[in-house]
């Protein structure tokens, strides 16, 4: 079964890349196999379409004197032959980076991923430039960076005594939105609190509890 | 399996060699040999790797030649991989018979208009020459007639005309493009929906400067002789507003509050041999005399322009200068003549 799955993946893909050509254009895999398993969209697939809607959101215009909002792009490089595991590394160093610092970094990161996050983050720039109102390409920073399971092909390996184990080939989807101005100082951390900002903290806190049998 | 385990002992005593003849250890490439499940000799790593399920994985990023581009052999090699027929190639080419894809003898704009005033001995002169193009213009009234007997261009079409108008730019603001076709032809459609994807648009008609009126009516035949299309060229005098921010509600172009006299010459076209024909707007005559729209306010890069083919010293090279370039305004707004 898993040998007829992995022919099916890829004549699909090559069918699918030279869409136009066929006249009843095959669609998914779960044409030709309708157990669960394949209908079944893996975490990236879902993700997808969650994540770049955003970038079909349009916001109304800014009053005078409002402080001027912010442009920003949802981006992402799917089906990339690589682990997610080890693309969690690359995608967390270039967090709250700008995007002149992030592509200098990957270009010393000799890993296989590294250079499919380059290209993503250059496409996203351009995009920016062109369909979202950003003057200066430069000027952005990489607010989200995240990577995502996407499809795993199954394959066999032989052991002793006529057993089998099975093998995983994973894909993963890399994701990253592109943020206009300049980064913050800690993206992680917002850095130790004021006297003043502590005391608003705790008054919010305190404005927030529930009192329980009241009003 | 033989030559390859050969080859593979071969390898190894030719490591072995490097390894005795090295002066220095660091050249030595360090191997780590705890905490893996792997026989030290790689006489074995052919062996391992047999083990293996050879699987044929997709690269969702390769570069793949279209067929076009693929000599015969490639095609076929193509198809018999893939274990299919080739197919015809789909091409469709659409055909709109409700509107026709082209203007009938444009009018052209007087030079000046909307400035010169008729008093003026160059205003008389093109009060002259228009009341010469005048007796065309009615004939093809005429002939609007007899298609249509109660067809009057005073007041029913010239208001209807600016309604027409309006109506189109309030359905565009609105974004509603199944109104919009209501208003405007196939051929101006897209020029009308172009740029306009994810934007705010704020447009206000204030008011008229002068009545509208039609400067310019043209009937023509296209393919058979009953296939009659007439057009009507407007002239629209107003006044109006116009603010288009961009997907961030970021002013893009225009303003909210500054009005802006407008002059255009709006084509509206009806195939009058249909019975359920309606006038639309079918283009926007912008003359050659008309100076450029106002510019939207973004920098933009200069392109490098190509090498001359005569070499170039290191000194005259020059990088990219970020500057101000004018780009038009797009379809979007309406095109200023006057201000």
């Amino acid at each position: 079964m898993f040998q007829l799955r992995i022919l099916s993946n890829c004549v699909l893909h090559q069918l699918n890349s030279n869409g136009k050509l066929f006249l009843p254009l095959i669609t998914t895999a779960s044409d030709l196999h309708t157990s669960q398993s394949c209908l079944k969209k893996s975490l990236a697939e879902i993700e997808v379409p969650r994540f770049t809607r955003h970038n079909n959101v349009v916001f109304p215009p800014q009053q005078e004197g409002e402080e001027r909002r912010p442009a920003f792009v949802c981006h992402f490089k799917e089906k990339i032959k690589y682990s997610p595991d080890k693309m969690w590394y690359i995608a967390c160093l270039i967090r709250g980076m700008s995007v002149d610092q992030a592509l200098i970094q990957l270009g010393y990161v000799a890993k296989k991923g590294a250079p499919f996050i380059r290209d993503t983050i250059l496409e996203a720039q351009e995009m920016a430039v062109k369909d979202h109102n950003v003057e200066f390409k430069s000027n952005l920073w990489v607010a989200e960076s995240f990577v995502l399971k996407d499809i795993v092909i199954k394959g066999m390996r032989r052991h002793a005594r006529v057993r089998m184990g099975r093998v995983e080939y994973k894909y993963c989807t890399y994701f990253v939105r592109l943020e206009e101005g300049k980064p913050p100082k800690n993206y992680y951390w917002t850095g130790p609190q004021t006297g003043p900002e502590k005391l608003e903290e705790y008054l919010q806190s305190l404005r927030y509890r529930k009192i329980s049998s009241s009003l | 399996m033989l030559p390859q385990s050969l080859a593979a002992l071969q390898c190894q005593t030719l490591c072995s060699r490097l390894m005795k003849n090295t002066v220095t250890p660091a050249i030595v490439m360090l191997i780590q040999k705890r905490n893996i499940q792997k026989h030290w000799n790689p006489k074995w790593k052919w062996f391992r790797a047999k083990k293996f399920a050879p699987v044929e994985l997709p690269d969702y990023h390769k570069k793949e030649k279209s067929l076009s581009e693929m000599t015969p052999e490639e095609v076929r090699t193509y198809f018999k991989e893939n274990g299919v027929q080739p197919t015809r190639v789909w091409k469709e080419r659409y055909f709109y018979i409700s509107s026709s894809s082209d203007t009938f003898e444009q009018y052209v704009p007087p030079e000046g208009d909307g400035k010169i005033s008729a008093i003026n001995s160059a205003g008389a002169k093109q009060k002259l020459e228009l009341l010469k193009k005048k007796t065309t213009s009615w004939r093809n009234v005429k002939k609007i007639r007899s298609y249509e007997p109660d067809f009057e261009l005073y007041p029913d079409f010239i208001d209807l005309a600016q309604d027409i108008y309006v109506k189109s730019y309030e359905s565009l603001v609105r974004g509603d493009i199944d109104e919009i076709s209501q208003y405007v032809t196939e051929r101006a459609l897209p020029e009308a929906l172009s740029n306009i994807k994810n934007k705010t648009i704020h447009w206000k008609y204030i008011k008229s400067i002068e009545p509208p009126r039609v400067a310019h009516v043209r009937c023509a035949e296209v393919i058979s002789k009953e296939n009659q299309f007439a057009q009507i060229t407007v002239r629209f005098h107003s006044q109006q507003v116009l603010a288009i921010y961009d997907r961030f509600g970021r002013l893009m172009h225009g303003s909210e509050i500054l009005a802006k006299d407008v002059l255009e010459y709006v084509v509206f076209e009806k195939h009058i041999c249909n019975q359920y024909g309606t006038w639309r707007i079918h283009e926007k005559i912008i003359p050659d005399w008309m100076p450029a729209p106002t510019p939207v306010a973004k920098t933009f890069v200069k392109p490098t322009p190509p090498p001359p083919e005569e070499e170039i010293t290191q000194a005259e090279a020059k990088p990219d200068v970020a500057v101000m370039q004018t780009e038009p305004s797009g379809g979007t707004g309406p095109q200023v003549a006057t201000a």
